[in-house]
């Protein structure tokens, strides 16, 4: 074929190409190594800023690292002082008097001082949302005592009221206040800051904001003037959280080289190939969080308390483990790493024999085909739809009909709201929200949490309401965890929940040049801190990037 | 031109009632889908007196058509609500979210323009041959795969084994964003004379727009080569020939002008739909556009985000598609001259 000149032209066009691609490998082949001592990760959305606003594990995580609160909770469970260096505990156990740590600088150069935690305390309970829960129920309100002198006055009795003190974020009160937006909803208020708070932070933890990118990612800098100090030298200088969890965009960062820590939200698949790339390790640990089968207690074949026990006996805890969430372990109503978990409570394991006994003394014995089972699994979360089906597979045995359905999160919160439209199972995982079985007991069990996702079960028992109220009341640790104990005793005896299992939180890090505090704690057979967002304070984070092996890109800042 | 003007007027006249009616249908069909979008943002936890406090702030607890009042006042005075996911106004979020999809489809749109018609003519050229038979290939497969398995092909080629290409977002780390102009990165670098963010801008936009650009621009180059091939045995052309006027010129001047009608009306739509298209793409190359927001703001049922981009992506169609009946007019003049 004669080539015309329009194929000259293409050929032309082709060269171009040629040239154009030889110009892009030159310029990364010009890449210069930098010893920038930086993290990054991966995460499904940017966060939110304000720690007024959410309660998630996402946002928790940089809560803990932009602010601080008067208590922080050790890796053991235990509470260490932070801004508080010292706090007394009136008899009558109402009032809480807090000595907090002078010359503390927020970000922008100001003093932190009580008016700054008074002012955190009452933007919290007035905005209600995210921790606000914790604090409108039990705290009267606090005052400002002397310069570095707050005190707090209980409505009632709340014995974890020191662990709730972990989810109270100090902000800056004058940065917070000179960035208000008149027209919002908090009359001489305006919007509390929030719209200013969305893509800038007033708080004085160990990393504070340089960019943040709504949709792409949060650029966090090392606050080299942290009252705290940085007795770590190898500490990240920054670390950048990337807004997105797309599995082949994550395997793809992480085998250039681009990423130090996945996010916690791969499928285990994806992060068994994950930990192929060379110089990777995985880490597993346990935050508390409980995958549970709420069950309706309200609601026919499930207000059966012999049905709910059959079915609590009839799934294979083991084979879900091992199969399906492999790290995971065996759990009752309160995952063993919450301090105050009964240690001599056995959770419900596969025994047909007593499952089938169970069935037999069920009111719907003999006309289980006119009430099927209706089990709910969370669109998104695959794993979810195979425990159903493992659970549809046994509970067939026992001649249990059960109906799979699956549904967004919307329709979950929709359907939750009645016990009439709630399902009689839903897959459902929850986490506490301080370090206590009773943040557990309350958000699961209460009668006040009846109508959200929080509590399917709709149990509204008067007596483990009163049992959940004595405890929470009771100063004596001791005292209180045994009164924890016979909660989740009376608990597992009413059966109105399967647990499945205490989920291990599963992410690959590269373990050439970073570590990974809670990865080495659990090397150890050490307990690692229970309370989401807590696994993840950069501070004690060592990067060594000299130590970095291929593949790696160097962070530049 | 009295005729092009009226016949302009009426198509504007038509958009207005037809984004009315898609306000109201998606204004209804956001709301009736199940879900308390209250709940949903404060989560399971949050008291139900605060609950109540955010629905009554998003007039839900009202009826749908005192809620539509509340919504179309604000839209026609430009305050299409707040986001519950980011927190701040939806306007606010589509000035900062919009430039980026804008960027990459008008650069998918490039290149679809571009290839569709140097492949199509190609392939009309060489009616026949291995070229023909090339581009017929390739255009089998570029139709056949979606946008985001090309996407997903690409990051695995160009992020993995070659990685001479950025596949994270619209800028590396390390190179500072220019001074916000118009919000397109390769346009601003450019006015700025930042030539370093411009290349970055650049690179970063060749993957995701690709990918974009793949499926309708074979599509297209398909179409081009039919009306074409089709146009060539017209008598007019054999006229022409007979008259000996230079190949080129009766390829490019008189057969591929009118054989553009089909390919231009089909990349109006195209175009068009890419902007909603463009999700999966921007969600695996992390690009922070207003589709992926969209996206989200779906999937945690965000009315006003939903209500919002569907809207813009709405007015976006009608008024691409009035300016294709423009080009039309101009490509096909017994278009402008007929009873319109």
């Amino acid at each position: 074929m004669k080539i015309s000149k329009f194929i000259r032209f293409l050929r032309n066009g082709l060269f171009l190409v040629l040239v154009a691609s030889l110009m892009l490998t030159l310029s990364c082949a010009g890449y210069t190594q930098q010893d920038v001592k930086a993290v990054r990760t991966t995460n499904v959305w940017t966060p939110f800023l304000d720690p007024a606003l959410a309660i998630n594990f996402i946002n928790c995580v940089f809560y803990v690292n932009l602010y601080d609160s008067l208590i922080f909770p050790a890796m053991d469970g235990s509470l260490k002082p932070s801004l508080a260096k010292s706090w007394e505990i009136s008899e009558d156990g109402l009032t809480y008097t807090f000595e907090l740590v002078p010359g503390v600088k927020f970000h922008n150069g100001d003093e932190l001082t009580a008016d700054d935690v008074v002012f955190s305390l009452e933007r919290i309970m007035t905005i209600g949302e995210g921790f606000g829960y914790l604090f409108t129920e039990n705290v009267e309100g606090a005052k400002a005592l002397e310069k570095y002198k707050v005190q707090f006055k209980l409505k009632k009795v709340f014995a974890p009221f020191l662990s709730v003190l972990v989810r109270l974020y100090i902000l800056n009160q004058n940065q917070v206040m000179a960035n208000i937006n008149k027209d919002g909803y908090y009359e001489e208020f305006g919007d509390y800051g929030k719209a200013w708070l969305i893509t800038h932070d007033a708080g004085s933890g160990p990393y504070k904001v340089k960019e943040m990118k709504i949709q792409e990612f949060l650029l966090m800098e090392k606050f080299n003037d942290y009252w705290g100090g940085w007795e770590n030298k190898n500490a990240p200088q920054y670390v950048k959280e990337i807004g997105t969890n797309e599995a082949v965009t994550v395997r793809t960062l992480m085998s250039r080289g681009e990423l130090e820590i996945t996010d916690q939200w791969q499928s285990d698949e994806n992060l068994v190939a994950i930990d192929q790339i060379p110089n990777t390790e995985m880490a597993s640990f346990y935050s508390g969080t409980v995958m549970n089968i709420m069950l309706n207690t309200k609601k026919p074949p499930t207000d059966d308390i012999h049905f709910r026990k059959a079915l609590s006996y009839c799934i294979d805890y083991k084979k879900i483990i091992e199969k399906i969430y492999p790290g995971s372990r065996p759990s009752g109503s309160v995952a063993s790493s919450t301090p105050g978990y009964n240690p001599n409570l056995k959770p419900y394991t596969l025994d047909l024999a007593k499952a089938e006994m169970e069935i037999k003394q069920s009111s719907y014995y003999g006309k289980l085909d006119q009430y099927p089972f209706e089990l709910y699994w969370c669109s998104g979360l695959v794993d979810e739809e195979k425990v159903a089906l493992m659970v549809q597979a046994n509970a067939a045995k026992l001649g249990i009909k059960v109906d799979i359905v699956k549904a967004p999160w919307i329709n979950y919160i929709d359907k939750m709201a009645t016990p009439e439209t709630t399902p009689n199972g839903a897959i459902i995982f929850v986490a506490p929200s301080y370090a206590e079985a009773g943040s557990m007991l309350k958000s699961r069990y209460h009668s006040s949490t009846c109508g959200t996702t929080e509590q399917g079960e709709w149990l509204q028992d008067p007596e483990i309401d009163s049992m959940i109220e004595d405890a929470i009341s009771t100063l004596d640790q001791k005292e209180r965890f045994q009164k924890y104990y016979a909660i989740q005793e009376k608990i597992a005896g009413l059966c109105p929940t399967i647990c499945i299992l205490e989920k291990a939180d599963k992410q690959v890090f590269r373990s050439d040049y970073v570590v990974f505090p809670v990865a080495e704690l659990v090397k150890q057979g050490k307990p690692c801190n229970p309370i989401f967002g807590y696994s993840f304070y950069f501070r004690d984070f060592k990067v060594t990037p000299e130590k970095a092996q291929s593949p790696y890109a160097p962070f530049k800042p | 031109m009295l005729k092009l003007r009226i016949f302009l007027f009426r198509r504007l006249l038509f958009s207005i009632f037809v984004i009315f009616g898609l306000s109201i249908v998606i204004f209804i069909i956001a709301r009736v889908v199940p879900g308390d979008p209250a709940r949903m943002a404060l989560g399971g936890k949050a008291p139900k007196e605060v609950v109540q406090r955010l629905r009554q702030e998003m007039h839900l607890d009202k009826t749908l058509p005192e809620q539509y009042f509340f919504w179309i006042r604000g839209v026609l005075s430009g305050d299409f609500g707040r986001s519950l996911r980011t927190g701040r106004t939806v306007l606010e979020d589509i000035k900062i979210f919009f430039p980026a999809t804008i960027e990459l489809v008008i650069f998918s749109g490039l290149l679809t323009v571009i290839f569709a018609i140097l492949f199509g003519t190609l392939a009309a050229q060489h009616k026949n041959t291995w070229v023909d038979n090339l581009i017929r290939i390739l255009s089998y497969f570029g139709v056949s795969i979606p946008a985001f398995v090309a996407a997903i092909i690409f990051l695995l080629l160009f992020g993995y084994y070659w990685t001479i290409l950025p596949v994270l977002g619209r800028l590396s780390s390390g190179i500072s964003y220019p001074t916000k102009i118009t919000g397109l990165l390769t346009i601003d670098s450019l006015i700025q004379g930042n030539f370093v963010a411009f290349w970055d801008a650049f690179k970063h936009l060749i993957l995701p727009s690709t990918a974009l650009s793949l499926g309708r621009l074979f599509q297209e180059a398909r179409i081009t080569r039919s009306s074409m091939v089709e146009n060539m045995h017209k008598e007019y052309i054999t006229a022409e020939r007979g008259y000996g006027i230079p190949e080129r010129i009766i390829m490019f001047k008189y057969l591929l002008k009118p054989s553009l009608i089909p390919t231009v009306s089909i990349m109006g739509l195209d175009l068009a739909a890419s902007f909603g298209n463009a999700f999966l793409v921007e969600m695996i190359f992390c690009w922070p556009g207003l589709s992926r927001y969209g996206i989200n703001g779906m999937l945690t049922k965000d009315l006003n985000v939903i209500s919002g981009v569907i809207i813009l992506y709405g007015t976006i169609f009608v008024i691409t598609n009035i300016i294709v009946d423009i080009i039309l007019t101009f490509l096909d003049p017994r278009i402008r001259f007929s009873n319109r």
